[in-house]
């Protein structure tokens, strides 16, 4: 199993978010998590991806055949994991390309891979962001700053392209974004897709699952999945609603 | 022993000790001192300090041996190397060098801007035991690099300069004070701006943490004219840079910018003051502060706008960045205004470093420490990418990766 998270339950803040959540993942698959405000799954995504806010009450995920518990933020991320934030920070002074470059490097090293010198990585960065259609004006700025929320968006998709990751947390990636920047967006997650990788997509809509087509969609209700199951669940919910499963 | 013994005792190692109108200002400052009679709450030059260990000191100062070297290199750039508060006079048809005269004195204790509540400008006056004077000659454009030298462990060294911008000139200053012995300067620089003139001046403070350095200054701006100050304190000694400027004609503008870096139990007061005497001018007041450990830290601004002083922009920016549960910063922006048509602003913001920024860097693979030193260089990047001066942005650089790596 790629990703197998058994009967987690985590609480922030005195309140419990997740409640024996059960969700396994294997290479090669698109999955995707739809469910109502509130419902845990931007906390699903950030338990995963390492955020320390929360408390761990119970459970256990299994990554790649490590215990996901046992790897910090940056060794999750130097170990194939990648989260495409919801809200991405914005970080003045900090510039793109340095920072990229950095970060690619640093999974490198942990992988034992050769680092990737400055000229390998201008020409890697020049034509990923030409594939998202990003200028390559905006790649001279600081990390998100003053970026609207399409190109935070578009950004994000194209650290995910640079890093190649073996398993794509993509945290509610529709939001804020118009039919163009939607379709920009989804080209680039389908672009990135093999047999070798995994996707996890959190959304409140069908519209995105139109572009990318998910093997497995989940309801989150109240920190569990109640139902899993193919496309379908998702039209039903564009159709009825979360109501019913609540 | 108290100030008058001090004071009485080394008196004639002290200068203008024999100029009548010079000893009765000091009498009135020892007066001050002996009754006790200054203000203690609110007062500004005494936060974060025991004032005992400054006024009940042992006084000793060594007169250079070796002649300070002025190097008169290409370009017109200079070397300055101050010696205990002292270098030689110097004249070519660009810059002359002179020792201070009883008339700077003067000059100077009649200055209003610079409180009298102060103490350390006030034990800067009495026991005055060196300084020079500089003077850029019209329509020259300079640069000049004074390093600041002490000799010996404890000494006091009370220096004054006078630093004097002709009409039309141009100076780059850079100063350097680095210093590794237990002494304690205390300066006090006093900078004339003529019309049109523009003096950059940069500080690099880093001595180490037996030394004191106490610095005031005092610019005042005729017309058109440009003081732009950047202080850069990376000293594990105790600093204090207090920082005073008058726009005094129209168009003219100052510009106080200080980042200070600190770290284990050091302390750096730190206050900018502009007062706006004429219309149509501009000043910027910046101040950046990093504290690590337990450290403490204060930052006063004040923008004073006088009636006349219409068309004003005065800004005022204090950030900090806490790395440090110990750590304290205090800071203060004011604003008085009494003209109608301004545009100023003034604002605050201290706390510890984002961690929302670090979890989206260490969620890209780079380490929690590394995120940390990168948020800690992006926070100051600005002022670091305008510094226009190649060689003052190298050592700044490299004292930076110095203080970044005593960052855990």
């Amino acid at each position: 199993m790629f990703l197998e998270i058994k009967d987690l339950s985590v609480k922030i803040e005195n309140k419990n978010i997740l409640n024996g959540l059960n969700l396994n993942i294997n290479k090669g698959e698109v999955h995707a998590i739809m469910g109502p405000n509130g419902c845990g799954k931007s906390t699903l995504a950030n338990v995963l991806a390492g955020k320390e806010d929360y408390e761990i009450l119970n459970g256990k995920i299994n990554f790649k055949d490590n215990d996901l518990f046992d790897l910090n933020i940056e060794e999750r991320a130097q170990e194939g994991m990648f989260l495409a934030f919801q809200y991405p920070v914005e970080i003045p002074g900090v510039n793109i390309t340095p920072f990229l470059h950095s970060a690619i490097n640093s999974k490198r090293k942990r992988m034992n891979e050769e680092e990737i010198d400055n000229l390998s990585f201008a020409k890697l960065l020049k034509s990923k962001a030409s594939d998202l259609g990003i200028n390559i004006d905006m790649l001279k700025r600081s990390v998100n700053t003053g970026f609207s929320g399409g190109e935070k968006k578009r950004y994000e998709i194209l650290q995910m392209s640079i890093l190649n990751p073996d398993l794509a947390i993509l945290d509610e990636t529709d939001s804020g974004l118009d039919i163009d920047a939607l379709k920009i967006v989804t080209d680039g997650v389908n672009k990135l897709k093999t047999k070798d990788n995994s996707f996890l997509i959190i959304t409140h809509y069908q519209k995105l699952l139109d572009y990318i087509k998910p093997d497995y969609v989940h309801v989150m209700v109240n920190g569990s999945i109640v139902k899993s199951g193919g496309s379908e669940i998702a039209a039903e919910i564009e159709k009825d609603g979360f109501q019913k499963f609540q | 022993m108290n100030i008058q013994d001090i004071y009485q005792k080394n008196r004639k190692n002290i200068f203008f000790s024999e100029n009548k109108d010079i000893e009765t200002h000091r009498e009135k400052l020892i007066n001050i001192f002996e009754n006790d009679r200054f203000d203690k709450k609110n007062n500004e030059s005494l936060k974060n300090i025991n004032l005992k260990n400054f006024i009940d000191f042992k006084y000793k100062y060594l007169i250079p041996e070796e002649t300070s070297v002025i190097n008169n290199n290409h370009e017109n750039s200079y070397s300055i190397v101050s010696v205990n508060g002292q270098c030689s006079t110097f004249k070519d048809d660009k810059i002359e060098i002179t020792k201070i005269l009883d008339e700077d004195y003067n000059d100077f204790s009649k200055n209003n801007t610079i409180e009298k509540n102060d103490h350390f400008v006030n034990l800067n006056s009495l026991f005055l035991n060196s300084g020079f004077k500089i003077v850029i000659k019209r329509n020259n454009n300079i640069k000049i690099k004074i390093s600041n030298i002490v000799t010996d462990d404890d000494l006091t060294i009370f220096q004054k300069n006078n630093i004097i911008c002709q009409e039309g000139s141009s100076l780059s200053l850079i100063e350097e004070y680095e210093n590794k012995n237990n002494s304690t300067s205390n300066i006090l620089n006093v900078i004339k701006l003529e019309k049109h003139s523009q003096l950059n001046h940069f500080l690099i403070q880093d001595n180490s943490s037996n030394h004191n350095l106490i610095i005031t200054s005092h610019s005042s701006c005729k017309k058109d004219s440009t003081y732009t100050q950047k202080v850069y304190n990376f000293s594990e000694g105790y600093v204090r840079n207090f920082h005073y400027s008058e726009l005094i004609e129209t168009n003219s503008e100052a510009d106080l910018q200080g980042i200070f870096f600190l770290k284990d139990n050091n302390t750096s007061n730190n206050k900018t003051f502009v007062k706006h005497l004429a219309q149509d001018c501009k000043s910027n007041q910046v101040y950046k502060g990093i504290l690590n450990d337990r450290a403490k830290a204060t930052y006063f601004s004040n923008t004073h706008v006088d009636q006349v002083a219409q068309k004003t922009e005065g800004y005022q920016l204090s950030k900090g960045i806490l790395l440090s549960d110990s750590a304290s910063y205090f800071s203060k922006p004011e604003l008085k205004i009494y003209a109608d048509d301004v545009k100023c602003s003034h604002g605050s913001t201290i706390g510890p470093i984002d961690e929302n920024a670090i979890f989206y860097l260490r969620s890209r693979g780079m380490s929690k420490i590394a995120a940390t030193k990168i948020l800690i260089s992006s926070f100051i990047n600005e002022e670091l990418s305008s510094i226009d001066n190649e060689q003052m942005s190298e050592i700044i650089q490299k004292k930076l990766v110095r203080y970044l790596s005593k960052v855990k």
